[in-house]
C-alpha cells in the first residue's frame, strides 16, 4: 500500500469521477453547480456536520476551485476547522485558507487567533501547521501579529529543529512583505549562530533568512561572513559521504552552498586575511570539482554541481579582485558555451555578461567572441539567442566592435520578431559608441533601416539625423549614400525620413555629380512621395522647400509640387498648410530671405544618446549593465563629441534640453511625435498645480531657512529643524499690507504617492493676519519612508490692497522637505568609506550624473553647501584632494538608508561628475538630481 | 523566492495550483492560460528557462520548468533563486510523489489534491524552499499519515462504518471508471 494513497474519501473520488467523465463543458458545469447547491446547503443546513464530514466538504471546494470556479462560500467552515484538534481537520483547513482566503479577509481576525492559539500548542506539528500558514499568507496584519513571537521562536533552545526551520522561513516571509514591521535586529547574534546549527535543515533556511537580514543590517549581521565561508569551506572539503541526507546526487549540501554563496555576495570580500584565504580555497575547490570526472551520468548530478558552480562564479564576479579567478571562470563558462545541455549554454552565456564588464575578465571573455557569434547562428532556442545577443552587446568594445555590429546585423535578418525592436537599438547604440569613423555609422545605421526598418524607432532614426548634422565630415558621405539606397527598388519608410532630410541638408554637397544632380535628387525623392504617410510627406515638403534654396534651378517644377490639388487641398491641415506656405514663400521671398529662413540646421544640443535611454526603459537590467560598465571601464559613452571630432562647437549645453527632438518635430510637423522628449522633461507630474516658487525653492536643498515666497502683499519665510525622521517646519507668514488677511488658510498637500510616504500635520492657524504683523505655523513632518516628490503648500486668503478691491490670493509653494533633509551624518574613514562604497556596488544602486558647473567651483562653497545637505563631509578619504566625499545615513521611519555621495569636479572642463549610492535604488537617483541642480 | 508552482497536463488543464502571492480566482486561470502557451509550444530539447509570462512578475521573474509525461512542473521564480537549484527542487518534488505515490501518475494528483498540497508544504513553505532532503521530507509526510490514521482509527470509526456498509465494492468502483489513458511518470528517471 502506497505510504499516502490511504483511505481517501468516498464522496470526493466519486465526485471527481463523476466531473472527469462529463462529456461536455456544459455537463461539468451543471454537476458542479449541484454539488455546490448540496455542499451550500449541507453547511447551511446541517448543524450536526462532524470533522469528516466538514473535511471532505472542504476537499470537495478546493477541487471546484482548481477547475477554475469561484468559492464564495465555506470560508467559515474552514476556519472552524483550524480550531479542531484533530491533525487531519486542521491541516485541510489550513490548506483551504492559503489557497482561497484573500489577505484582507474579514475572517483574518480568527485565523490570526487561530494560528496564535496552535503555535502556543506543545504539539510541534501543529506549530508547524501555524507556520505554514502565516507564511502562505504573509499578510501585514500576520507581520503585525507574529513578528515579535517568531524571532523568539528561532533563537529559543527549546525548539525543535523542524519547526526551528520553518520559523526561520516563516520570519522571511514577513520581512520580505513587510520590512518595516519587523523589529530592529535583536536578535542578530543568535541568528547568524544558526549557520552553526547541527541540522542542515536549520542552516539552510537561517542561510535564507540572514542573506535577506544582512542587506537591511549589514553591520549587526556581519559575523555571519566569517560563519558562512566557514560552513562552505567545510561542505567543499567534505567527500559526499559526510554529509548524508543532504548529499544530492553526490554534491553535498548543494542547494546550502548555493545559499552561503549567496550569502557572501552581500558583503565586499573579507578583509580578514585567513578569511580571504580560505574563501579563495572554497572558491578554487569548487572551480576543480568541476572539472573532475562525473560521479554520475545522471543530469541532476551536473545540474546540482553546476547551481554550486555557477553561484561561485557570482561570486567572484561581485568580488572582482581576483584576476586569476576571474580568467578560470571564464574559461568553464567558456567550455559551458559549447556543451550539450542547452541549459547550460544559457547559463554560462548569463554569467559571461557580467563577465565582460570586470576589467580583469574583459579580454577572457573576448576570447570566446567566435563561439558565442556562433551560438548567435546556431541556437535552436530563442531564450538562448537572447542571452547571446546580451553577451555581444556586454563584450563589444573599440576593437570588435566593427565585427560583432557586423553579425549582429546578419542575424538581424532572420531573427525573432521578438527580439528585433531590442536588438535595433543596441546596434544602433553599439554603432555610435565605438564609431571611430562615422561614415561607418552612417553606413551601419542605413543598413538597419533597410534590414529591419519595421522595428527601426523613432529615436534611431533621430539620432543618425543629428549626428549627421553635427558632424561635417560625414555630411557629404552621408547624402551620397542616402541617395544611393534611395535609389533601390524597395525602400522603407524610414529611409525615405532619413533621406529625405539629409538630402534638404546637404543634397547640395552630392550635387556635383550628374548622377546626382538636383533635379535627379528631387525626382528620386518625389518618386517615393505618394507611398508615404502623411507625416512623411510632411516631411518632403520641408525637404523640397529647401531645395528651393539650395537649388534655385528646379525651383519652378518643386512650386509645381506644391500646387497640385492633393498637396494645396488636401485634408490634412498640417500637410495642406506647408504647401500653402510654402508656396507663397518660394514666390514672395527673395533668394536672401529664403537663404536665411532656410538655412542650414544648427548642431543639436549633446546629451546622453536617447537610444540608451529607451533601451533602459525597455529592459531594467541593461541598465545595471550599462553603469557597472561605465564605472569600471570608464567606457565611452553614447555621445560622440568626447572623441575630438572636426566639430569643435560639438558640445553646447546652453541649448535646452528639448531643441533636438524640438527642432525634428519642426520638421516632421506632427505634434505627437514630442513623446519622444519626454524623458528631457522636468520632472514636473502631471496633475500637479502651478507652484509659485518653482524657480528657486531647491535651493533649500542645502539650507534650513530662508524665504520661500514673496511679494507686495506677503511674505513666506521658513526654518527648519530635523531629528531622524522627523522634521519640525516653522512657517512665518508676513502680511506686508495696511489691511488684515482674511479667511486666512495655509493648507499642507502631499500629492500622490507621497501622502503615504511622507506625514504632515499642519497646526491649525488664526483665519486673520492682521495688517503689518507676522504669524508662525508649526508643521510636522514624518518621513515614513523614502520619497521623491515635494510637499506643497497652500496659500490662500483676502486682502485689500491699497486700490480698495477686496482680491483673492491663492498660491501654490514648495516646502522645503527633501529626503536629504532626514540625514544623519556618518563620520568615516577612508578604508569604512570605500569598503560600504563597494558594498553598495549593485549597478541600481548608483546614480551619476556628470554636468556643466553652473557656478564658479570654489572649494569653500562646495563645502558649504554640501555640508548644509546634512550629510558628513569626510575630509581626508578621497585619495584626490579636489574630490568631496560625504556619507550620511537617511532617516525613514520604516529604514534607514546608509548613503555615500562623491562629487568630483574638473575645473578645466568646467563640470563635475557626481555619484550617489544608496542602499536604496530610488534614493541614490533622487538625490543626484536634487543634488546636480545645487552646484 | 517562489512566486508561483503550477503544475498542469498536455492540454493545460490545471492539476495543482499554489500561488504564494494572492491572485483572484480569474487572474489565477489566466495565469494558467498565459504559461500554457507559452511553454507548450516549446521542444522537449530547449532550455527550461522561460522569459516573458506577463502576468506574474516582469522583468525579474522567470518560469523554471520540467515536462514529465503528461505534465508539466512550472516553477515561477524571481532572480534570487538559483535556476538549477530549483530545476532540481521539481526533481525532488517529483520524486518525493513517486515515493508517496508509487509510481506517481496524473491521476493520483487529481485524486489526493490535498495530499499533494501537504507534501508540497513540506518542500516549499510561503514561496521559500524549506526542505530539499528527500529522506528528510518522507518522515515528515509519514508522521502526518501516523497521526492521520490514529485519528481515523479512534473518532472517525463510526463514520467510516456507514460510508464502508454505503460503499461495499468502492476499490472495485473506482478502477471501472473510465479514464483517458494516461501513462505513468514513473519513467521520469530516463526522461531527459
Amino acid at each position: 500500500m502506497p505510504a499516502v494513497k490511504g483511505d481517501g474519501m468516498r464522496g470526493l473520488a466519486v465526485f471527481i469521477s463523476d466531473i472527469r467523465n462529463c462529456k461536455s463543458k456544459e455537463a461539468e458545469l451543471k454537476r458542479i453547480n449541484k454539488e455546490l447547491a448540496n455542499i451550500r446547503s449541507k453547511f447551511k443546513g446541517d448543524k450536526t456536520l462532524d470533522g469528516y464530514q466538514k473535511k471532505k466538504y472542504v476537499c470537495k471546494l478546493l477541487f471546484i476551485f482548481l477547475l477554475g470556479n469561484d468559492i464564495d462560500f465555506g470560508h467559515m467552515e474552514a476556519v472552524n476547522l483550524l480550531s479542531s484538534n484533530k491533525y487531519t481537520e486542521k491541516q485541510i483547513g489550513y490548506l483551504f485558507i492559503s489557497v482561497l482566503i484573500e489577505a484582507n479577509s474579514d475572517l483574518m481576525k480568527l485565523i490570526v487567533q487561530a494560528i496564535r492559539n496552535d503555535l502556543m500548542s506543545r504539539n510541534p506539528v501543529h506549530v508547524n501547521l501555524a507556520l505554514q500558514c502565516i507564511s502562505n499568507i504573509g499578510s501585514r496584519d500576520m507581520a503585525e501579529a507574529f513578528a515579535n513571537d517568531l524571532p523568539k521562536l528561532l533563537v529559543s533552545g527549546d525548539t525543535i529543529d523542524f519547526v526551528k526551520q520553518s520559523a526561520a522561513l516563516c520570519l522571511l516571509k514577513l520581512f520580505r512583505n513587510s520590512p518595516d514591521v519587523m523589529p530592529s535586529p535583536d536578535h542578530a547574534s543568535r541568528i547568524v549562530h544558526l549557520l552553526n546549527d547541527s541540522h542542515m535543515g536549520v542552516v539552510t533556511s537561517a542561510a535564507s533568512l540572514i542573506e535577506a537580514l544582512s542587506k537591511r543590517w549589514p553591520d549587526d549581521y556581519k559575523g555571519c561572513v566569517s560563519l558562512a565561508i566557514s560552513r562552505l569551506s567545510r561542505i567543499v572539503t567534505a567527500t559526499y559521504t559526510d554529509l548524508q541526507d543532504y548529499t544530492y546526487y553526490f554534491v553535498p549540501a548543494p542547494w546550502l552552498c548555493v545559499k552561503l554563496l549567496r550569502l557572501l555576495q552581500n558583503y565586499p570580500p573579507p578583509e580578514d586575511p585567513s578569511n580571504k584565504a580560505r574563501l579563495l580555497e572554497c572558491l578554487e575547490g569548487i572551480l576543480n570539482k568541476a572539472q573532475d570526472a562525473p560521479k554520475s551520468k545522471k543530469v541532476q548530478h551536473s545540474n546540482a554541481k553546476n547551481a554550486v558552480l555557477f553561484e561561485a562564479i557570482a561570486l567572484i564576479i561581485h568580488m572582482d579582485s581576483e584576476p586569476n579567478l576571474l580568467v578560470r571562470a571564464c574559461n568553464q563558462l567558456g567550455a559551458f558555451l559549447s556543451h550539450r545541455e542547452t541549459n547550460l549554454r544559457y547559463l554560462a552565456l548569463e554569467s559571461m555578461c557580467l563577465l565582460a564588464t570586470s576589467e580583469f575578465s574583459h579580454e577572457a571573455v573576448k576570447k570566446h567572441q567566435e563561439t558565442i557569434i556562433n551560438s548567435l547562428k546556431t541556437e535552436r532556442d530563442v531564450s538562448v539567442r537572447q542571452r547571446a545577443v546580451d553577451l555581444l552587446y556586454a563584450m563589444c568594445d573599440r576593437t570588435n566592435a566593427s565585427e560583432i555590429v557586423a553579425e549582429m546585423l546578419t542575424y538581424l535578418e532572420t531573427a525573432d520578431y521578438s527580439i528585433r525592436e531590442e536588438m535595433v537599438l543596441k546596434v544602433a547604440i553599439l554603432a555610435e559608441k565605438y564609431a571611430n569613423d562615422y561614415t561607418w555609422y552612417v553606413d551601419v545605421i542605413l543598413k538597419l533601416i533597410r534590414i529591419a526598418g519595421d522595428y527601426v524607432s523613432e529615436e534611431v532614426w533621430y539620432r543618425v539625423i543629428q549626428i549627421v548634422v553635427n558632424r561635417e565630415d560625414v555630411q557629404g558621405y552621408a547624402a551620397k549614400t542616402v541617395f544611393e539606397a534611395l535609389q533601390r527598388p524597395a525602400c522603407h519608410e524610414n529611409m525615405v525620413k532619413v533621406g529625405g532630410y539629409i538630402l534638404g541638408e546637404f543634397g547640395n554637397l552630392i550635387a556635383g555629380d550628374q548622377r546626382s544632380a538636383p533635379q535627379v535628387q528631387f525626382e528620386l525623392l518625389h518618386s517615393k512621395y505618394h507611398l508615404c504617410s502623411i507625416g512623411t510627406r510632411c516631411l518632403l515638403l520641408t525637404t523640397y522647400v529647401k531645395f528651393c534654396n539650395l537649388f534655385p534651378e528646379i525651383k519652378h517644377i518643386i512650386q509645381e509640387v506644391f500646387r497640385t490639388d492633393h498637396n494645396l487641398k488636401n485634408p490634412d491641415a498640417e500637410l495642406q498648410q506647408r504647401a500653402v506656405e510654402y508656396l507663397s514663400m518660394s514666390k514672395v521671398a527673395t533668394p536672401d530671405v529664403l537663404a536665411t529662413i532656410l538655412e542650414e540646421m544648427p548642431p543639436f544640443a549633446e546629451k546622453e544618446s536617447s537610444l540608451l535611454a529607451k533601451l533602459k526603459k525597455h529592459k531594467p537590467q541593461v541598465e545595471e549593465l550599462e553603469s557597472v560598465a561605465q564605472e569600471k571601464k570608464s567606457r565611452p559613452q553614447a555621445v560622440m563629441a568626447q572623441d575630438g571630432g572636426a566639430v569643435g562647437s560639438l558640445v553646447d549645453l546652453d541649448h535646452s534640453a528639448h531643441s533636438e527632438a524640438a527642432a525634428l518635430v519642426d520638421i516632421f510637423g506632427s505634434p505627437s511625435t514630442t513623446t519622444t522628449s519626454t524623458n528631457n522633461t522636468a520632472t514636473q507630474p502631471t496633475g500637479e498645480p502651478v507652484v509659485a516658487n518653482k524657480d528657486d525653492y531647491s535651493k533649500f536643498v542645502s539650507k534650513l531657512n530662508g524665504v520661500l515666497y514673496e511679494d507686495e502683499t506677503v511674505q513666506v519665510g521658513c526654518k527648519l529643524e530635523t531629528r531622524n525622521n522627523l522634521a519640525r517646519l516653522g512657517m512665518f507668514y508676513g502680511n506686508k499690507t495696511q489691511t488684515p488677511f482674511t479667511d486666512f488658510k495655509p493648507v499642507v498637500v502631499c500629492p500622490g504617492a507621497l501622502s503615504v510616504q511622507l506625514q504632515a500635520q499642519a497646526k491649525p492657524m488664526d483665519a486673520v493676519v492682521a495688517a503689518g504683523t507676522q504669524v508662525q505655523q508649526l508643521i510636522n513632518f514624518v518621513c515614513v519612508q523614502e520619497f521623491n516628490r515635494t510637499p506643497i503648500i497652500q496659500v490662500s486668503f483676502n486682502y485689500t490692497p491699497t486700490s480698495g478691491q477686496s482680491t483673492h490670493f491663492d498660491k501654490f509653494l514648495y516646502l522645503p522637505i527633501f529626503i536629504n533633509k532626514f540625514f544623519e551624518p556618518t563620520e568615516m574613514t577612508s578604508e569604512t568609506f570605500f569598503a560600504r562604497w563597494k558594498a553598495l556596488g549593485i549597478p541600481s544602486q548608483e546614480s551619476q550624473r556628470i554636468f556643466i558647473a553652473k557656478h564658479p567651483i570654489d572649494s569653500t562653497q562646495v563645502n558649504a553647501k554640501l555640508t548644509g545637505i546634512g550629510a558628513k563631509l569626510l575630509s581626508d578619504v578621497d585619495p584626490n584632494p579636489e574630490n568631496f566625499v560625504c556619507a550620511g545615513i537617511i532617516h525613514t521611519q520604516t529604514q534607514q538608508i546608509g548613503t555615500l555621495i562623491r562629487l568630483e569636479p574638473n575645473k578645466q572642463a568646467k563640470k563635475y561628475r557626481l555619484t550617489v549610492r544608496s542602499s536604496k535604488d530610488a534614493v541614490s537617483k533622487y538625490l543626484c538630481d536634487l543634488l546636480a541642480d545645487l552646484f | 523566492m517562489i512566486k508561483a508552482i503550477l503544475v498542469f497536463n498536455n492540454h493545460g488543464k490545471p492539476r495543482l495550483l499554489k500561488f504564494y502571492q494572492h491572485y483572484s480566482e480569474e487572474q489565477q486561470q489566466q495565469i494558467v492560460r498565459e504559461t500554457f502557451q507559452l511553454v507548450s509550444k516549446r521542444d522537449d530539447n530547449v532550455c527550461n528557462f522561460l522569459e516573458g509570462g506577463t502576468l506574474i512578475g516582469g522583468n525579474d521573474y522567470r518560469l523554471i520548468y520540467r515536462h514529465y509525461a503528461t505534465l508539466y512542473f512550472i516553477f515561477c521564480v524571481d532572480s534570487s533563486e538559483s535556476e538549477l537549484g530549483i530545476l532540481d527542487l521539481i526533481q525532488v518534488f517529483v520524486e518525493t510523489l513517486d515515493r508517496c505515490f508509487e509510481n506517481v501518475c496524473e491521476l493520483d494528483l487529481i485524486f489526493h489534491v490535498d495530499k499533494v498540497h501537504h507534501i508540497l508544504g513540506e518542500l516549499v513553505m510561503g514561496g521559500m524552499v524549506l526542505e530539499t532532503n528527500m529522506s528528510e521530507i518522507l518522515l515528515r509526510i509519514q508522521e502526518q499519515e501516523k497521526l492521520e490514521k490514529q485519528e481515523a482509527g479512534i473518532s472517525a470509526a463510526p463514520a467510516r462504518a456507514v460510508s464502508a456498509v454505503k460503499s461495499m465494492n468502492l476499490p472495485q468502483q473506482i478502477k471501472d471508471l473510465k479514464l483517458p489513458d494516461l501513462p505513468g511518470l514513473s519513467n521520469l528517471k530516463n526522461a531527459f
